[in-house]
């Protein structure tokens, strides 16, 4: 495992989740939370999806989701926030897309 | 050791501090050794005593407070961040500043950096 | 071939320092001065550290900038000064600059323009990583 992506901005008012992808590597895992949760209905979701095929760890944080009414998709974990630390020392480093 | 050093930048009225937050405690009772809280940019308005948030609305100052005194987690504001606030002016005493946190400079957040085996920005 | 002929995979040099990911432009907001202050200051502690331009983040490094025109206190001639803080690893993401219509002029030197891919490999050499 190496890096844990924590994406916090909606990708229909920033770049930042465009800009994750972009370095995003294959045993990276990626934790929407916040307004990140937005982006499980952006197309840079569906083809992320389509491109990764199973092999990212994609995950969003349940209540945040659940508090903004979006629906999830089967391909995404659900998770908690204890989760999240977790998933810190599983990988090697952390960055946060805010 | 899981060793952990957060650097917060989002101020108490932020609701994304409400996360940084769920996380840092999250960190505390799964047993991890959470070394600091460094407080930038706007992160450093949680130490200003002044700031009153009206009463039916999160509380991540006091929050903050029960972390610290729980936990003895060390909370850091940078001074240099503070002081473009308004918040601390020539001394350390300053009553503005709010005495859960630690006055400190960008060199704590050198010193937690090389100590801590991982490093999360919120 | 027999396992004692096979090559064995070299182990990653193991990360290490801090990765500064700038993703602002210069001039609207403090985030590029706040991450320089950091930069500086881990430079002046003979901490490793290395600067990333991604987004419009890599308005921070184009040439023939002034900031006194619209009264900002000019940070990034600061730029010049990385050689004595010992930063040398300068990171520029090249799809940013081409989405951007930007030629490869910066007002410093050593920048290292880098594919997707090289900018991703050069951030994990890193132990830890904050963007501002």
């Amino acid at each position: 495992m190496s890096t844990l992506h924590l994406v916090r901005q909606s990708a229909f008012a920033t770049n930042d989740f465009a800009q994750c992808l972009s370095v995003l590597d294959h045993q990276d895992s990626i934790v929407l939370m916040d307004d990140g949760c937005y982006n499980l209905k952006h197309s840079l979701m569906d083809s992320l999806i389509k491109r990764v095929d199973g092999t990212i760890n994609i995950n969003v944080i349940s209540s945040h989701a659940q508090a903004r009414a979006i629906e999830t998709l089967t391909e995404i974990n659900h998770i908690e926030m204890s989760d999240v630390v977790e998933l810190t020392f599983n990988h090697k480093k952390v960055i946060t897309w805010q | 050791m899981k060793t952990l050093a957060v650097v917060v930048t989002t101020s108490p009225y932020s609701h994304l501090t409400i996360t940084a937050l769920t996380y840092v405690e999250a960190a505390l009772v799964a047993g991890i050794n959470v070394i600091g809280v460094f407080f930038y940019q706007d992160g450093v308005m949680h130490a200003n005593e002044d700031i009153s948030i009206a009463s039916d609305e999160y509380q991540a100052i006091a929050h903050w407070q029960r972390l610290q005194q729980e936990y003895q987690l060390p909370l850091h504001v940078c001074i240099t961040a503070a002081e473009k606030r308004g918040i601390a002016c020539d001394s350390i005493d300053n009553e503005k500043i709010n005495q859960i946190f630690t006055v400190s400079g960008l060199g704590e957040l050198v010193e937690l950096t090389t100590k801590a085996s991982r490093l999360v920005q919120f | 071939m027999t396992s004692t002929n096979q090559i064995t995979t070299p182990d990653y040099p193991k990360e290490t320092g801090l990765a500064i990911i700038n993703s602002k432009a210069p001039f609207s907001s403090n985030h590029g001065k706040d991450a320089l202050d950091i930069a500086l200051i881990f430079g002046s502690f003979e901490q490793k550290v290395s600067l990333f331009f991604q987004g419009d983040g890599v308005y921070q490094l184009i040439a023939d900038q002034d900031g006194s025109l619209v009264s900002i206190k000019d940070y990034l001639k600061t730029f010049s000064a990385f050689e004595f803080y010992d930063i040398e690893d300068i990171y520029v993401c090249q799809q940013s600059l081409v989405n951007r219509q930007l030629e490869e002029v910066f007002h410093i030197d050593g920048v290292q323009v880098q594919t997707s891919s090289e900018f991703s490999a050069a951030l994990n050499a890193h132990q830890h990583v904050l963007r501002f």
